[in-house]
């Protein structure tokens, strides 16, 4: 069998079953079986995908994901985030639009301690969202910055999907964790220029807001006791991680515990809460690990059937610049975002990427956090992206889905620009890992 | 046949609240890990071993308890274009799928772990174990999701012709 006919069957085969509605995961067994078949000698073939199955997931380079996630969980349930956002809001008052920046700011700091894209967005959209609408805030200036800001969680460390990232394309998870932090700074700046221009020349879109007067200690109290304690225990992951004390499951460990002492200190940490954190966490890591667990052998299958090794010397053979195939995988990973969830993009792309991005000699970190942003997009990008729907989830019937999709519109093409600048300049996501580690 | 699915549901949710107890556990250790190796009383050698296990079981434990709750992400993006009635027939052809894959899992995941057990095959890491003790696991597990599939097919002969409004994306 041609590699032609092989990736069409495979790849092909994969894209029509998760089109037709069948769980990623077993999208994944069923192809794999077929590829077993035809391309592992059958019953041994179908055997080594159990034990492949099994083994994919006893992986200490997986670890930091439910940790990570935990962070966000016990942020959501145990009502820390509230303080968190009181802090901030404290401290931004001569702003405009200064409710939306107090989400995107807010939604900076929950990204250094959450790993889940999805905590973070229904974290700020339950609890700030009806405050800006009932305050006569435009739906799409309301929805917009807690969407935008709740995908940067992907790029700012802990995040569970680098971390997944890193243990599917082989490169540096410390590495991928760090080279988020400048891009993810980048974005989170950007959106409160864009929201602070927008209001000064459309104030109507976010009218002023009374803001209680406070002075000395009053303003600072709330920062000083619930924002500067969850700063450190970022800071406290990415030291242990960068200065070599802790392996990244381990600094994941670390905070996971730091979150629920410091929950604890403040008596907000009831069995109620501890178990919804839990449960939350498990839900996301089943879910994600369950894909991995029935898609691990696909790669293998790609690459037995000749498919990979085809599909890059096609690739390789059209004379095209490194930049150029980075730009057109890019490309590539923005039309699937459209289309499909985070972890099958991964599945489908890393196993033709990868050998692409080691013969051309591409740096493997630069190309993982435009991989990043790509996926970041993907999360914003209607019909299908997941924050959409986590925002569809958490509004008020008066939110329309027109006014979702509208909202995300300046913060998408902000993400895209900041793609195209990394494309131009890798030292925005090389500069800081090559620093620290 | 409804008093047997709510039988097999509360199944589901212990191994669900098993599996969070596995999660707080390998919190722990992990941090209890670092803690005593950086304090220079030796660390706990099998810490990262357990937590990889862990891990696996935690997938295996929350897979059942995520199908009946319809959290298995899946793409649905053709589903809501296409006529209703053609979107539930894709779903019945999804659940086929899904439940020879499971069956596909409980069969030769129990091979595997026979074969094991009579090869006398042992993994050795720091600790050494019976290689079938975790190879076990997995067609336990998809047996138990291959018969929620056949609860959520009798589910769907019930209800509606529409396709169902599970999950469609992750984290």
């Amino acid at each position: 069998m041609s590699w032609q006919l092989a990736a069409l069957l495979l790849l092909g085969g994969s894209t029509l079953l998760l089109f037709m509605g069948v769980p990623v995961a077993l999208t994944f067994v069923a192809i794999n079986i077929i590829g077993a078949v035809l391309y592992l000698g059958g019953d041994a073939g179908l055997a080594q995908i159990v034990r492949n199955s099994v083994l994919s997931l006893m992986n200490f380079s997986l670890t930091p994901i439910p940790l990570f996630i935990l962070m966000g969980e016990i942020l959501f349930h145990t009502g820390l985030a509230i303080k968190v956002i009181d802090g901030i809001e404290r401290l931004i008052r001569q702003v405009p639009g200064r409710l939306a920046v107090v989400a995107v700011v807010a939604g900076t700091v929950f990204s250094a301690i959450s790993g889940s894209t999805i905590a973070t967005t229904a974290m700020l959209g339950s609890l700030m969202l009806p405050v800006m609408l009932a305050r006569g805030y435009h739906p799409t200036m309301a929805t917009g910055p807690i969407m935008a800001i709740g995908a940067v969680d992907m790029l700012i460390p802990p995040s569970a999907l680098t971390v997944l990232l890193g243990s599917l394309s082989g490169i540096s998870i410390s590495k991928l964790l760090i080279g988020g932090v400048v891009p993810g700074l980048i974005l989170s700046v950007a959106f409160v220029a864009y929201i602070v221009l927008r209001v000064r020349l459309t104030p109507a879109l976010a009218p002023p807001t009374l803001i209680e007067k406070r002075s000395g200690w009053q303003s600072w109290r709330l920062l000083v006791l619930y924002v500067l304690p969850l700063v450190f225990i970022f800071a406290v992951v990415i030291g242990a991680m960068s200065g070599g004390f802790a392996t990244p499951t381990e600094s994941a460990a670390l905070g996971a515990i730091a979150t629920m002492g410091l929950a604890a200190v403040y008596g907000a940490l009831s069995l109620d809460a501890l178990m919804k954190s839990l449960r939350g966490t498990v839900a996301i890591t089943g879910i994600i690990l369950f894909i991995i667990l029935g898609a691990t052998t696909f790669s293998q299958i790609l690459s037995f059937s000749g498919a990979t090794d085809g599909l890059v010397a096609a690739i390789l053979g059209q004379g095209l610049t490194p930049l150029m195939v980075v730009a057109m995988m890019m490309l590539i990973l923005i039309f699937l975002g459209i289309f499909v969830d985070q972890v099958s993009m991964m599945l489908i792309t890393l196993p033709v990427f990868m050998p692409l991005v080691t013969r051309l000699g591409i740096d493997p970190v630069w190309f993982g956090v435009l991989f990043l942003i790509c996926m970041q997009l993907g999360l914003l990008l209607p019909p299908h992206g997941l924050l959409l729907m986590t925002m569809r989830g958490v509004a008020p019937p008066e939110v329309t889905t027109a006014h979702i999709f509208q909202a995300v519109v300046p913060y998408v093409i902000m993400s895209l620009l900041l793609l195209g600048l990394l494309l131009l300049l890798p030292a925005i996501a090389t500069w800081l890992p090559n620093l620290l580690i | 046949m409804q008093r047997i699915s709510a039988v097999f549901g509360r199944v589901f949710d212990g191994m669900m609240l098993a599996a969070c107890l596995l999660l707080l556990f390998m919190t722990l250790l992990i941090g209890a890990d670092v803690a005593t190796r950086n304090l220079g009383v030796g660390g706990i050698a099998w810490s990262n071993e357990v937590s990889e296990n862990i891990l696996y079981l935690i997938t295996l434990l929350s897979a059942p308890w995520l199908l009946r709750q319809g959290q298995h992400i899946r793409v649905d993006i053709l589903l809501r274009v296409i006529p209703p009635r053609i979107g539930w027939l894709f779903e019945w052809v999804s659940d086929l799928i899904g439940l020879a894959c499971s069956l596909y899992f409980v069969w030769y995941g129990w091979k595997v772990a026979v074969a094991s057990y009579q090869a006398g095959a042992v993994t050795i890491k720091t600790l050494v174990t019976p290689e079938w003790w975790l190879l076990a696991v997995l067609p336990v597990a998809f047996l138990l999701v291959a018969i929620e599939f056949v609860f959520r097919m009798q589910r769907l002969s019930k209800a509606e012709r529409s396709p169902r409004t599970d999950a469609v994306s992750a984290s």
